[in-house]
């Protein structure tokens, strides 16, 4: 009898054993892709820097107001020429294997990514001008650089590699890329590739420890079983879709049931026109565009009134947006005039013309979202009453974004997302046209341009706020391309997990972001 | 029969060889840079430093003619060295290794159940032309063979793990209840299609004068059934061959629905990044397999039926005795 109550006893705790640790310490995560990498200055993908989130602390991190603070380094200070940098390390900056975080990690990594033969995709443009990384100290680093640039403390705003976890081998295929040393609240715990990656309590990290004692994250590609996922509690968060959102907000209230956050985020939606083209090149034309598009209307019906209306090029999230901009009004009327202003005017075909000139053209777009196919096909059939025949020409992604960024496109949708201290000029200086910039619909003008010059060596935020207001404002004027509208981003989240903050950089990739999730007292997972 | 099974092979190596060489052409010319896609994978509008650009290229032999790109995969392969992946920097071995398990897993248990279902219920169906059974199974074949495989596998996802908990949302590797529903959503169709062509073959092979001979012997149902299963069996091999390709098509998007870490979502990755290592790698396993199973085919064929084999043989000059 004894035997057989010992052996229950045994089996009881094997089930028990069998269920894994305590669940009340698990955030379970999605990644809609594998990761490829986990090397802080190679991490191109959102899947990568999420996870790199946890596991590293940048030198300078961004707040939730994404101000530049403190992280692993406690102050970077430059010169009064602003060519110089000193960056000083915490004290107490640790790696998980106990060693200090040094200068000799803050040189590795400068010279990392500006190393030929690294291709740091991500990191090596902000520090474009760097003469030199030398270590003053074991905590004092000094960066020096050929010109002073505004917004060079933005560059601060990287992650470090260990010199002596990655000096031996290949940066770009070291095996340490997928066992990166952490100096974060997390560590690396273990990877299944294609399945789970899951990180642990970083107990070295100097910081609070981290409130949860596991993070898991499991690569979901589909959205449809990952917002199974979300309801079930089988995951504690996710990207959202309108009508996923319109879901979880009608089961607010049920215990258990997950809730929406949503927030601003530094990105607006807009479609393209090559200002080379002789039918987009006058702006009263593309003026008429955009009034021919309306945008509050797809605000409402598209984005269930989650958009805010794009007034220029930087969006309502950003500090130095000018609100004293008004959008342009949907307004067909008003639109048909301009166009009969600029001496388009309506043949016996019912297309627009002229002189030999029709007003006909190929839109383009890449394949993915139902979102902007429908915005497109809006404004293709109010383009139709307006006279204006508009093909449109659905592309492989690849091959979309190839051409986009060759400027080989006449017309094209498509969205920008910008970093909290955007260099305005890649999209709209005349000098960043195709291949170099960004500025893929060929704007030109040459005030815009003088202001886009002062801006980069204007240190002082105030005046940096006067110019920049100032370039949208001519750019609204000119408009380049029809900016359409910002949308909310909505994300779902587990009820059992608080401390969620939003920044207009997401909800990662700000400090803490989501090192500061915990679930609830009390609360279990479903499993 | 060697000379036949010679020249089988070595058509085989040469359409591996059309094959990949084919992949290759349509992959290099396609719109899009490695490099820049890497890139855009950060979706923030900063301009990307072209060194960082020259050093991926240069990286992973991009600045190389594509040519030379092909031969230098080709001669490496050929040792078992796949190269490098565009997307990790890993091996393409260790990458494809890692994922072919559940591929395989997938692909052979849809294959055992799509014949444990499709073959005995076409064998019933076939006893009883027009009958209830033969009719039901038809209609119902029908359905499943039209319907999308991503749709069926999310609807029953959504059914049996999001709301009767019954399996797994997530096909964890966690053993056989993370495979029931992806095997299910692969094998369903093809055992619906397999129904109808075994339903097909044994009915014609029932209606044939040898088997009207057989009854009039005395011979029972079953031992007609089992003659007509044996002329059948070279359009059965035929058929087999042509289900791998299948199978293997449909179990990208079987494991994309199931978060299956397969050579499937694999190759769709590398294809939408321009792995070129990725893709020709699994390609040679892919069209390998499908080549491996038509030769295996006709081999099968040739043995089961020498008329196969003699027919693909060369005719005899003009006063040779046969």
């Amino acid at each position: 009898m004894k035997r057989f109550a010992a052996a229950a006893l045994l089996l009881a705790l094997a089930a028990c054993g069998v269920r894994g640790k305590d669940q009340t310490s698990v955030i379970r995560r999605r990644l809609d892709g594998e990761p490829k990498t986990l090397n802080p200055i190679l991490a191109t993908t959102d899947s990568e820097q999420i996870v790199v989130a946890l596991l590293s602390r940048n030198l300078l991190d961004y707040d939730e107001n994404l101000n530049l603070v403190p992280g692993l380094a406690e102050e970077v200070s430059d010169s009064p020429d602003h060519l110089v940098f000193t960056v000083r390390l915490r004290p107490d900056a640790r790696w998980e294997d106990g060693t200090p975080v040094t200068s000799a990690d803050v040189v590795f990594t400068l010279n990392a990514v500006m190393d030929p033969k690294v291709p740091a995709l991500a990191r090596r443009s902000f520090f474009e001008g760097l003469v030199k990384a030398e270590a003053v100290d074991g905590r004092t680093t000094r960066v020096t650089f050929r010109t002073a640039s505004a917004g060079r403390r933005d560059a601060f705003n990287i992650w470090l590699l260990s010199a002596a976890a990655w000096k031996d081998g290949d940066l770009a295929t070291h095996p340490r890329n997928r066992r990166p040393l952490a100096n974060g609240p997390y560590r690396l715990g273990s990877w299944e590739p294609g399945r789970t990656l899951s990180l642990v309590r970083n107990t070295q990290y100097a910081g609070p420890a981290a409130p949860a004692e596991q993070v898991v994250f499991r690569v979901v590609p589909e959205t449809a079983p990952a917002f199974a996922g979300l309801l079930s509690g089988d995951l504690d968060e996710m990207r959202l879709t309108f009508a996923q959102k319109k879901d979880v907000d009608a089961k607010a209230g049920t215990p258990g049931a997950p809730r929406a956050v949503t927030f601003d985020e530094l990105s607006y939606a807009y479609f393209g026109w090559s200002n080379r083209s002789p039918l987009f090149s006058d702006r009263r034309v593309r003026r008429a565009l955009t009034m021919l598009i309306d945008r509050e209307s797809i605000g409402r019906n598209l984005f269930g009134g989650l958009a805010k209306l794009a007034n220029g090029p930087l969006p309502p999230a950003h500090w130095a947006w000018n609100a004293a901009i008004a959008p342009w009004p949907y307004d067909p009327k008003a639109a048909e005039a301009l166009l009969d202003e600029a001496g388009f005017r309506k043949g016996s075909d019912g297309v627009r013309h002229k002189g030999s000139l029709r007003f006909a053209f190929t839109f383009s777009l890449g394949m993915g979202s139902d979102v902007q196919r429908q915005m497109v096909e809006l404004a293709q059939q109010s383009f139709r009453k307006a006279g204006i025949d508009m093909k449109i020409q659905p592309l492989e992604w690849a091959a979309f974004a190839t051409k986009m960024d060759a400027g080989e496109l006449e017309a094209w949708a498509a969205a920008l997302n910008l970093d909290p201290y955007p260099d305005v000029g890649v999209s709209w200086h005349s000098a960043q046209v195709p291949p170099t910039g960004l500025n893929n619909a060929f704007y030109r003008n040459p005030e815009v341009d003088a202001l886009l010059d002062r801006l980069r060596s204007t240190f002082d935020r105030g005046e940096a706020f006067r110019l920049l207001g100032e370039v949208q404002r001519l750019v609204h004027e000119d408009e380049p391309v029809s900016f359409l509208n910002t949308p909310l981003t909505k994300w779902g989240v587990s009820g059992r997990i608080e401390g969620v903050r939003s920044s207009p950089y997401g909800l990662f990739l700000f400090w803490p972001g989501a090192s500061a999730w915990r679930p609830a007292a009390g609360s279990r997972p479903i499993s | 029969m060697l000379r036949f099974v010679l020249k089988r092979a070595a058509s085989a190596l040469l359409t591996l060889l059309g094959v990949l060489a084919l992949v290759f052409g349509l992959l290099a010319a396609a719109p899009g840079d490695p490099a820049a896609m890497a890139a855009k994978a950060g979706a923030r509008a900063s301009a990307v430093s072209p060194e960082a650009l020259a050093a991926f290229r240069t990286l992973y032999g991009l600045n190389r003619p594509p040519l030379e790109r092909f031969g230098i995969w080709i001669v490496r392969a050929a040792r078992f060295d796949f190269g490098i992946s565009l997307s990790d920097g890993r091996p393409v071995g260790e990458r494809i290794s890692g994922a072919l398990p559940a591929t395989v897993t997938l692909n052979l248990a849809a294959l055992l159940a799509a014949l444990a279902l499709g073959v005995p219920a076409g064998i019933a169906a076939a006893r009883r032309p027009g009958g209830r059974l033969d009719r039901i199974s038809g209609t119902l074949g029908d359905a499943l063979f039209a319907t999308p495989s991503f749709v069926l596998g999310l609807v029953l996802l959504l059914v049996f793990s999001g709301w009767l908990r019954l399996t797994p949302l997530f096909s964890d590797g966690g053993g056989f209840r993370g495979y029931v529903l992806p095997v299910v959503t692969l094998a369903l169709p093809t055992a619906a299609f397999l129904a109808r062509f075994v339903r097909s073959c044994v009915a014609s092979a029932l209606a044939d004068p040898a088997a009207a001979a057989g009854r009039a012997r005395g011979e029972g149902s079953g031992a007609a059934v089992r003659r007509a299963l044996r002329r059948s069996a070279a359009p059965f091999a035929a058929m087999g061959a042509a289900l791998v390709p299948s199978l293997v098509a449909g179990s990208v998007l079987v494991e994309r629905v199931f978060s299956l870490p397969g050579a499937g979502g694999l190759l769709a990755d590398a294809v939408f990044a321009r792995d070129l290592p990725t893709v020709l790698a699994l390609t040679l396993l892919s069209a390998g397999c499908v080549v491996a199973a038509a030769f295996l085919a006709d081999v099968v064929s040739a043995v089961l039926d020498p008329r196969t084999r003699d027919a693909a043989a060369p005719l005899a000059p003009a006063g040779e005795a046969a």
